[in-house]
Parts: C-alpha cells; sequence; structure tokens
C-alpha cells in the first residue's frame, strides 16, 4: 500500500465536511436528474413482442405480472465477458444481476416488477440461474426483435455497417451490450418510458458504489478484468490463470 | 395515476440524449467525489475495541480478516430489540451480494451492532443473509462514531411530534421510539498499513443510500422513488410484503 496522509481526528473532521458539502450538492442533483427522468414522455408501443417465461408464453403487458412499471435488464448471454459454452452468462452482466435478488421484493412491495431478458432458450437461462443460485425472473426473447429494437442486440448487418448504441452512433457493433429499459402499463397500453446502457448500467452494480466509499476506492486498472462470476473468485482454477 | 406526456420515438430520443449528457456529467462527478474521499487523511484508531463474532472475541484490526480494507455497516439492532431496524435489513439485503466482489479487491465488508450475537445470528438466518456478523455490545465502538445516542440528547427530539416512519420502524423492532433512535445507523470504512488501523471514511443518513439498490433502480422507473415526507414508509423486511392474491 501506498504511504497515505495521516491526519489528527479534527483535521479529517474539517476534510469530512467539507466533502459531506459536495456529497450533498452531488446527491441533489442526482434527485433533480431523477425527476427529469421521470418528465420523459412516453412512447406507446405498438408492436407485439412475446417471450418465453417458467410459467408460459407472454406478451410484454403480461410480464408486468400486475403490476403498473416493468424493468427490463439486458442481459448479454452466449455472448460478452468471459462468456464460454461452460458458463454462457456474461461475467459483466452476472455482477450486475448479483445485486437483483436483494432488491426485487422491495421493488415488488412498490408496484415495480422486475424482469431480466435475453436471446437464448429457457432451459439455458434457467440452468445458468439455478448455478448462480438467483430468484428473479428471466424470461427468452429468442425470436424476438425486443432486444434489438430496445438497443442492446444489433443484426448481422448493423455489426457490419452500424448502429446506435447508447444513444449515438458506432460503427461495429458488437452482436449484443448491457443495458436496462424502463416501461409504464396505463389502460392497457405498454409504453417505453427510459432506457440506459454502459456506464448508465454501472449506476446499478452497487458494489461499485460501496468501493467508491473504500480507502482504496475500486482498485482495478481499468472494469471488467478483475471480474468473475460470484462462484468462481479465489478458484485453484482461477489463481491458475488469474 | 396521472396522465403522462406521450410522444413518439423520435422526440423520446431527442430528450433522452439531452439527459444522457446530463447523466454523464453527474457520473464524473460522482467520480470526482470517490477521488476526494481517497484523499482524506487517515486518522489513527486509538482505542482497543472489542467485537463478538463467530468465531471469538475479535480486535477491530482482526475483523480485516487478512485484508488491507475494512467497512463496517452499523446496523440498527438495539440490545432489547426483537428484531433488526427494517430499513437496515433492506441495506443487508443489498450488501450481502456484494461479499465475494468486494473480497476479490481486498476488502471486507461486514455488520455490526449492539445487539447479543445470538440474537444478530438468529435474525440473520431468518433473512437469509451470507455476511458476517458482529456484536459491538461490549464497547464504546457504536458511542465513538456517532452511532448510540444517550435518552438526555434524544429529548428535544422525543419531546416534539415524532414522524409516522419513525413510530412504524419501533414498532416493527419491538421498542419504542427512543428506543429506536437510540441507535444510529451508518457505515465507517478503515485502512490497515504496518499493523496500525486507521480510519478513513463515516457516512450516515443519505449517504447511505449507495447501499439501497432499490432506489438506484426506482430512480430510473416511470414513477420514481414515489414516497413522501408525510407518509410513512413503504419499506417492509423482504419476507414482510403481503403476498398478492
Amino acid at each position: 500500500m501506498t504511504e497515505h496522509r495521516r491526519g489528527r481526528r479534527d483535521e479529517w473532521l474539517a476534510a469530512r465536511r467539507e466533502l459531506l458539502d459536495a456529497e450533498k450538492e452531488h446527491m441533489r442533483q442526482g434527485d433533480e436528474l431523477a425527476r427529469r427522468r421521470r418528465e420523459l414522455p412516453w412512447v406507446p408501443i405498438e408492436k407485439e413482442y412475446v417471450f418465453e417465461t417458467d410459467r408460459g408464453t407472454k406478451t410484454l403487458a403480461e410480464l408486468f405480472d400486475g403490476r403498473s412499471q416493468l424493468l427490463v435488464y439486458h442481459f448479454m448471454f452466449g455472448f460478452g465477458f468471459r462468456a464460454d459454452e461452460q458458463s454462457p452468462g456474461c461475467t459483466g452482466c452476472s455482477f450486475v444481476a448479483d445485486h437483483f435478488d436483494g432488491a426485487v421484493p422491495h421493488l415488488n412491495g412498490h408496484d415495480v416488477t422486475l424482469v431480466a431478458e435475453s436471446i437464448a432458450p429457457l432451459g439455458q437461462l434457467q440452468a445458468y440461474r439455478e448455478r448462480m443460485g438467483w430468484r428473479f425472473p428471466w424470461v427468452s426473447s429468442l425470436g424476438s426483435e425486443f432486444k434489438y429494437d430496445f438497443g442492446a442486440a444489433f443484426t448481422e448487418e448493423q455489426q457490419r455497417t452500424g448502429a446506435e448504441y447508447n444513444f449515438r452512433h458506432v460503427d461495429q457493433p458488437l452482436p449484443q451490450r448491457e443495458g436496462m429499459s424502463a416501461f409504464a402499463l396505463e389502460d392497457g397500453v405498454v409504453h417505453h418510458t427510459y432506457s440506459t446502457y454502459d456506464r448508465g448500467v454501472e449506476q446499478l452494480m452497487g458494489t461499485y458504489r460501496i468501493f467508491d466509499l473504500a480507502p482504496l476506492g475500486r482498485n482495478e486498472e481499468g472494469p471488467a478484468s478483475w471480474w468473475r462470476r460470484h462462484d468462481e473468485y479465489g478458484t485453484p482454477r482461477e489463481e491458475a490463470t488469474g | 395515476m396521472t396522465k403522462h406526456r406521450i410522444a413518439t420515438q423520435e422526440e423520446w430520443q431527442a430528450e433522452r440524449k439531452e439527459l444522457l449528457k446530463e447523466e454523464k456529467e453527474l457520473t464524473r462527478r460522482g467520480d470526482e467525489l470517490a477521488r476526494k474521499r481517497r484523499e482524506l487523511p487517515w486518522v489513527p484508531v486509538e482505542e482497543d475495541y472489542r467485537f463478538e463474532a463467530e468465531n471469538g472475541s475479535k480486535t477491530l484490526a482482526e475483523l480485516f480478516d487478512g485484508r488491507s480494507q475494512l467497512l463496517v455497516y452499523h446496523f440498527m439492532f438495539g440490545p432489547s430489540w426483537e428484531a433488526g431496524c427494517p430499513v437496515c435489513s433492506s441495506i443487508a439485503d443489498t450488501l450481502a451480494p456484494q461479499v465475494p466482489h468486494l473480497k476479490a479487491r481486498d476488502a471486507t465488508l461486514l455488520l455490526a451492532s449492539r445487539a447479543p450475537l445470538e440474537k444478530l445470528l438468529a435474525y440473520r438466518k431468518r433473512m437469509g443473509w451470507g455476511i458476517d456478523w458482529v456484536s459491538s455490545g461490549g464497547s464504546d465502538f457504536n458511542r465513538d462514531l456517532g452511532f448510540l445516542y444517550t435518552q438526555e440528547e434524544l429529548k428535544p427530539f422525543l419531546e416534539g411530534e415524532i414522524p409516522s416512519t419513525v413510530e412504524q420502524n419501533a414498532r416493527m423492532c419491538g421498542t419504542d421510539a427512543g428506543g429506536y433512535v437510540a441507535e444510529g445507523p451508518g457505515l465507517s470504512a478503515y485502512a490497515l498499513a504496518d499493523g496500525t488501523v486507521y480510519r478513513t471514511y463515516v457516512t450516515t443518513a443519505r449517504g447511505l443510500e449507495p447501499a439501497m439498490a432499490y432506489y438506484g433502480l426506482l430512480d430510473r422507473t416511470p414513477r420514481g422513488r414515489d414516497e413522501s415526507a408525510t407518509e410513512p414508509l413503504w419499506l417492509r423486511r423482504h419476507d414482510e410484503y403481503e403476498l398478492r392474491p
């Protein structure tokens, strides 16, 4: 560990109070942005999307499961960081998903349903979910244009000729990227209200927000390099190759 | 729900792009704040605190468990309470799954409360959390950090009108308002270098929102947090939400 500046308690307290003012300002700016998000217009969805779920085939409206708001996490599967045949779920999306089960009961209790969505057969999603010990609903959008329409998957043609990801043009997008979309159900009509991608998804990774309070911070060269699935840290295989 | 403004995909896209600029700006300001936190001076901890852990009595240095960083979530659970604070419980819901990832970057995260260890472990079993929990009831750890108040200090608060959320949470913990607010929530961070423990950071109140995963998600839903200061908090323990028919 590099030598760090040591201080007396009163020196720390003075510096901490100053920082607290900046933290409060940042918090209020965050509240303001949340308010601005709620002011975005809603876009009615006219297309019929169908998903395979644990409880049979469902439309997008049915995914709300009786609530008025829906969050869909676009989970990269069969492609992504350290994804292979043995472990087809993207390691980064798996890290994001580790944060879902703790939040789901509270979201459900507050009129919000959260589901993950991937373009893979439902059986593969169920098997991977069982390995990871997750409980959140995970639906298959295989055969549907859902993930493509909401900017988290790209056709072979788009991969060659370019498409928009995170609201800007990308010359050669990857087959899949991370993202989350929000929907509202009103008078039987589903509306798209919000989508976020890239570092917007990082805001859902509570672990990073905790690292940001720790003495060494994120303690990484760049994101991703150290990420492992939660059952892969410190295993002999990882230590040998890591 | 009030009728909301409806738009075409193109109109939405234009407004969303504008908002993205500000979201990026906020993310960068957050990075800058994290950098400033790391620049705070480190304060040596001179008190000899003792904690009751599952594997016996431990010093603060021993709680690091071989790593160089320690994060302690001060979970409100008074010695006489019947159950832990419901808001702290929602925080533990968020923190428990983070443990393996934090460990991988040299950080130990655990919960500390003043209630006896046995009570903490029984409650943890009920809630199904895989995170270490220690009792700090035998030392001044909570008091020194400002997370324990005397009834004398609380008098002005208790003589005023007590917020309905405080009454509700106190009831859910099997205590009264005075017993509930005697305990304070918080997060404190420590570094271990050359055998010395340093306190690096302490936060409380809304500074704990990073440990409430559901708020980050609600801030991206159509209706947001949908709560008000005048109504009792909607939050319950994860096993206490009413099952829908």
